[in-house]
């Protein structure tokens, strides 16, 4: 009980403090973020999830539900990894909207998500504004 | 431990390097250069087919899939995942292979496109039972996609063809033919 308890203040607090500092934290990449779950929790998935697929927050679930027998180095990367695709997804997602300003300001009449980006990412201007670091955390440089 | 075997393969007319495959570890920007090479005469691919051929002609071999063919001309490339024994569980050290993907399929060079994950088995085992467990192994990953990466679902599609198209003919039982092609269908419309 005592550890699911520190378990959920643990991940409120991670929760917070990404939220807070989620304009100039570095994200991770996708890889990166379910590398160290393999590294930190691999043994205990093994052990505790036999069967259980990466998909649908099954291996989240149980973790969870397996939270007084995991390692704890395990529980504190699980909300880490958790916050971190969050994090990127967020960035990502964000891309379109606050690039919009300086996508018709330095790059007009270019036409493809793909090519937008290239056109931003050479912009030099660009990237010391909001738009540059949206950029950066998507993983997109 | 972490470094990921992984095979290249670049179809006929997008050929870069001089062999059949390469071996290397890759970044997921050499995944968005090597699916983004879209060439415009694709072949449409109907997924029913696909699968209506694989389930008819389970242990016959790939003479008797005619349509599976056409996707040779597609740019993809060949990846391991590995998966715990019988199961459709990915294995944790497979993880990065399957967050590699996620990385390039949300670059937005590769935004616009959908994808066709094929899973292979070697012929260790009963073809009938292969089949079905690469066809359950293929929607895994792309559930774990979906889910957790958040690609939408409508650019991904999963299929199995058990042992029927080993990557080494003369040694059908091989590891390496349990693999995962990923495959560029083209734009989403």
């Amino acid at each position: 009980m005592h550890t699911r308890l520190s378990f959920v203040a643990g991940a409120t607090l991670l929760a917070l403090l990404s939220l807070t500092s989620a304009s100039w934290a570095e994200t991770i990449s996708f890889a990166d973020a379910v590398t160290t779950l393999a590294t930190d929790c691999g043994s205990d998935i093994k052990k505790h999830c036999k069967g259980l697929n990466l998909g649908e927050g099954k291996i989240q679930a149980c973790i969870e539900k397996n939270a007084g027998k995991v390692s704890p180095t395990c529980t504190a990367t699980l909300a880490n990894v958790t916050a971190s695709i969050k994090q990127r997804l967020a960035a990502q997602s964000s891309f379109a909207k606050v690039c919009e300003h300086d996508a018709a300001q330095y790059c007009s009449g270019v036409k493809g998500e793909g090519n937008l980006l290239s056109c931003l990412v050479k912009a030099k201007r660009v990237n010391e504004r909001p738009c540059g670091q949206v950029i950066t955390d998507a993983g997109w440089r | 431990m972490n470094k990921i075997r992984i095979t290249a393969m670049l179809s006929a007319g997008l050929m870069l390097f001089a062999g059949n495959s390469l071996a290397q570890d890759l970044s997921d920007k050499q995944l968005v250069r090597t699916l983004g090479r879209v060439e415009g005469a694709a072949p449409a691919i109907d997924i029913a087919i696909l699968v209506e051929e694989a389930s008819a002609s389970a242990g016959k071999g790939v003479a008797s899939l005619p349509h599976w063919k056409e996707l040779s001309k597609l740019s993809q490339l060949i990846v391991e995942i590995d998966f715990e024994n019988d199961s459709v569980a990915i294995e944790p050290k497979s993880y990065r292979t399957v967050g590699l993907i996620a990385d390039a399929l949300h670059h937005p060079n590769l935004r616009r496109y959908k994808f066709l994950v094929v899973g292979h088995s070697s012929s260790t085992g009963e073809a009938q039972h292969n089949l079905t467990l690469s066809q359950k192994r293929a929607d895994a990953i792309t559930n774990a996609l979906s889910t957790t990466f958040a690609i939408a679902q409508d650019r991904l599609y999963a299929v199995g063809v058990g042992q029927e198209w080993p990557l080494d003919p003369n040694n059908p039982k091989a590891a390496d033919n349990r693999r995962v092609q990923l495959i560029n269908l083209g734009l989403v419309r």
